[in-house]
């Protein structure tokens, strides 16, 4: 296994590829009771065409379909229900599906961890879909999407993706339309299983008190043999550099406006992302973060309540700047925030405050490290990226003053930049 | 025993939990008033006010700068209700020394940001600064008006507010916008002198910290001035037996949404301390998990609803059954529920059920000492229900608890209130 270490907060990650393809990354954790693990496949919500590397058979798959599958996974065979039996254990298990991955997973607090590993690797490698459960499914589906219709934030976030965005299928509810999800059928479902799940295209993270020789032995006795596969090709719209619109405003039952700026940037590669996102984390800190003079004119004036929501999201298909928060005013927020970014632009960033909000993107790097979710799902959602996570801490020190300048002239351009609105009906 | 605790002096106690688990230190100062509708708008105002800046850094502006500069500590305050009390939390966590890339001592330096926060507010003319107080005032107005946008706290909070209208534990937490009309910077201040007086302070220090931290709090110029008192707080000791019901209430309400809320308030009509371990057993077979009767029969048999379950407020001997359910469907979800109801008082679950719901417990007590948080709510409970149970105790009695005990439960428990929010 190859190990990395952190000195700076002291832990180490061990990394393994198995003959399979399997990546697994162990983080152990002495001192703590709770274990947690993570077993993703590199499929979400974006990847809805592709060749399927048995058959060279190029498949479209209906919007929701990754979802979809991670619902049906935990039904099995025997009737059972793999969430059931997890939870019976007193483990407190879940899945969900991103644009890029689909994760299963588990909490352990107690000593029932390789029962659970069991149960986990188990359903995660025997799936079952019948014309029956497929159907069953659709209802339960169709509920939490009309849920989420009902969800200001959510919808306040899909917008923003629809402007940014022509044809990049992050603009798509995750789990999909009441009509797309009508045409999944088993069929489509062993497809993206067959093609998906197979080892090559997963990544195992585990966190807690291990010792991690001895883990990996305990998650190999578990692994069905399966024949090595080739590449997955993914096929996906191609995507403009513009933006598909800049505004986009919606009314529904809130009480204040909510708004979300977005700004749309290009796909950073693996090697300079860690340091692109440090940059930025540290520009919107000086911009709208607390200490920041546009924040206290905002939040005197009554235009902001607390300090907005930022965010830089990317993945190997998409990246973008998000800022959200609750206001009277959202065009008022985002004409300042306009003018605070061609200040910056202009004056060059402050050197006294970049310090600080360096020190304090720090600090918020090492606070992830004190819960086994938080490290487990950073560990996996940075794989899937092609991404370290110690990395955050480590290339820390790289990011100069001059370099978030440059950063800042590349990616906060107003002609890349939406505004997405709910108001109250 | 991790935990330490000292009165320090009569009214103030502090809290030492020693923890090796985290990269951070969690400091935490509690103050705690009876919940009553003369107060409970002011105390969130004045939460909200405190923040806003101490007599060394007058705004939020210079608090902020100071808590980025040392690595991003993080302050957080709020107001809670537990049982009958109104509480209000202030919160500061920072990296402890260990993990910082330079040798600095912050824990010193956060304590007393803290305590600044809390007992050396930043005056003008002898009261709050207006500014801070009118912008607090419009912010707390528009979280109260927000209420409606979370529309599953909504209904719960309706819910809670019909079973307890005119009775403490019905007060909406943030209090009341007309309430928050009369409040000014004066008598604001007027309010917060005579409340630090009386009330109940307690301060928590939680991580791998030095047992000089407690001495230096000690020798704070500001703890040292707070003088003895006899705090004014409900201890959450037992209820008084709750009166039967003759029908159940039923409310109700519409706002545009696409699936109907269902909440159902839940009075467990016994009251011995012993019998809350049963409760919470009852709880978990009944709503509390993926193996529950409202998740399997109500969410996954029947295909009704998203969400199903059940949630149990030990302090109040209340259950509260919660769905999410498709707007045509709602008549049928309830008979099934008052169905699992029934099955419940039939005695019509296994020892297999039991011994889940067990474990659900256990593991969710026994993690209680993974996040620094919950374990100070958890003390912190303790410390207002004038009980020690160690979390292994509380285990043990988890496991005591017999079908018998259970069953016993669900005949004493009855329907109160049935709140739907529709189209």
């Amino acid at each position: 296994m190859k190990i990395v270490e952190s000195t700076n907060i002291k832990e180490k990650a061990y990394f393994e590829k198995l003959e399979n393809g399997l990546n697994i990354i162990i983080i152990p954790k002495a001192n703590t009771k709770k274990k947690y693990i993570m077993w993703g496949t590199n499929f979400g919500s974006i990847d809805n065409r592709f060749i399927m590397p048995q058959t060279n058979e190029e498949v479209f798959i209906p919007d929701g379909v990754a979802h979809f599958l991670e619902h049906k996974m935990f039904e099995q065979k025997n009737g059972r229900n793999s969430l059931d039996v997890l939870m019976a254990l007193g483990l407190d298990a879940n899945a969900y599906t991103t644009n890029d991955h689909t994760a299963y997973l588990f909490e352990c607090s107690s000593d029932k961890f390789y029962e659970g590993l069991d149960e986990l690797m188990d359903y995660v490698q025997n799936p079952y879909f019948t014309d029956e459960n497929v159907e069953k499914e659709k209802g339960i589906i169709g509920q939490e999407i009309k849920m989420y219709d009902d969800d200001p934030g959510f919808q306040l976030y899909l917008n923003t993706m629809d402007c940014l965005y022509h044809k990049n299928a992050v603009k798509l509810d995750i789990a999909g339309t009441i009509e797309s999800i009508s045409e999944i059928n088993p069929d489509v479902l062993y497809k993206c299983y067959n093609t998906f799940y197979h080892p090559s295209n997963m990544t195992m993270v585990v966190c807690g008190d291990f010792k991690p020789e001895d883990l990996l032995e305990e998650i190999k006795k578990r692994l069905i043999p399966k024949e090595n596969q080739g590449e997955i090709k993914r096929i996906y719209e191609i995507e403009e550099d513009s933006i598909n619109m800049s505004k986009k405003e919606v009314n529904m039952e809130v009480s204040t406006p909510i708004f979300m700026i977005g700004i749309k940037d290009k796909v950073p590669s693996s090697e300079e992302a860690v340091k692109r996102h440090i940059a930025i984390e540290i520009i919107l800190n000086m911009l709208i973060g607390k200490s920041s003079d546009l924040y206290k004119d905002l939040y005197n004036s009554g235009d902001l309540l607390a300090e907005p929501d930022m965010d830089y999201e990317f993945t190997k298909q998409y990246a973008h700047v998000l800022i959200g928060g609750q206001s009277k005013n959202p065009e008022l927020i985002y004409e300042k925030v306009k003018k605070e970014i061609e200040n910056f632009k202009k004056d060059g960033l402050n050197e006294e405050d970049f310090n600080r909000l360096k020190r304090k993107i720090y600090g918020d790097y090492v606070v992830e490290y004190n819960n086994v979710s938080y490290i487990a799902r950073m560990f996996l959602a940075d794989n899937f990226k092609g991404i370290n996570s110690f990395d955050y801490i480590e290339k820390f020190n790289n990011v100069t003053k001059e370099f978030a300048e440059q950063i800042l002239n590349e990616v906060f351009k107003e002609d890349k930049m939406a505004l997405s609105i709910v108001r109250p009906k | 025993m991790n935990y330490k605790k000292e009165d320090y002096k009569n009214g103030i106690t502090f809290h030492k939990i020693n923890t090796n688990k985290f990269k951070t230190n969690l400091f935490a100062i509690f103050l705690t008033t009876k919940l009553d509708r003369e107060n409970v708008t002011k105390n969130a105002l004045l939460t909200a006010v405190l923040r806003r800046g101490t007599k060394k850094l007058t705004s939020q502006e210079e608090i902020s700068k100071a808590l980025e500069n040392m690595y991003g500590a993080s302050f957080d305050c709020g107001v809670e209700k537990t049982g009958d009390n109104h509480v209000m939390k202030f919160y500061l966590e920072s990296i402890n020394n260990e993990f910082l890339p330079s040798e600095e001592n912050l824990s010193k330096e956060c304590l007393e940001i803290l305590l600044d926060i809390v007992f050396t507010p930043y005056l003008e003319d002898g009261k709050f600064k207006q500014e801070y107080v009118d912008g607090e005032k419009e912010n707390l107005k528009q979280i109260i008006q927000g209420k409606i946008d979370n529309k599953a706290k909504y209904a719960y909070d309706r819910c809670v507010e019909e079973m307890y209208k005119n009775e403490p534990y019905g007060l909406y937490k943030y209090g009341y916008i007309e309430d928050l009309e009369k409040i000014d910077a004066q008598n604001l201040y007027e309010y917060y002198l005579e409340m630090i007086k009386n009330v109940k302070i307690d301060i928590f220090v939680s991580g791998n910290l030095d047992d000089k931290i407690i001495n230096e709090l000690k020798e704070s110029k500001i703890i040292e001035d707070l003088k003895e008192r006899n705090a004014n707080f409900n201890i959450n000791k037992e209820n008084e037996i709750k009166p039967q019901v003759e029908e159940p209430k039923t409310i109700t309400e519409s706002m545009q949404i696409n699936q109907v809320k269902l909440i159902i308030g839940l009075d467990v009509l016994d009251n011995r301390k012993e019998s809350k371990y049963a409760t919470s057993v009852y709880n978990v077979i009944l709503g509390g998990s993926a193996n529950s009767k409202m998740f399997q029969n109500v969410r996954e048999k029947a295909s009704l609803a998203y969400t199903a379950g059940s949630n149990y407020l030990r302090q109040k001997d209340n259950v509260f059954v919660k769905c999410g359910i498709d707007i045509p469907n709602f008549d049928k979800a309830l008979e099934i529920i008052k169905e699992q109801l029934k099955q419940m008082e039939d005695g019509d679950f296994t020892e297999e059920d039991i011994e889940n719901a067990k474990t659900i417990i256990d593991a969710s007590v026994g993690s209680i000492t993974e996040s620094q948080d919950s374990e100070i709510t958890y003390y912190f409970s303790q410390e207002l229900s004038d009980e020690v149970v160690s979390i292994e105790e509380y285990i043990k009695k988890i496991n005591e608890v017999t079908k018998e005990q259970i069953v016993e439960i669900a005949k004493k428990i009855q329907i109160n209130t049935i709140y739907f929010l529709k189209d």
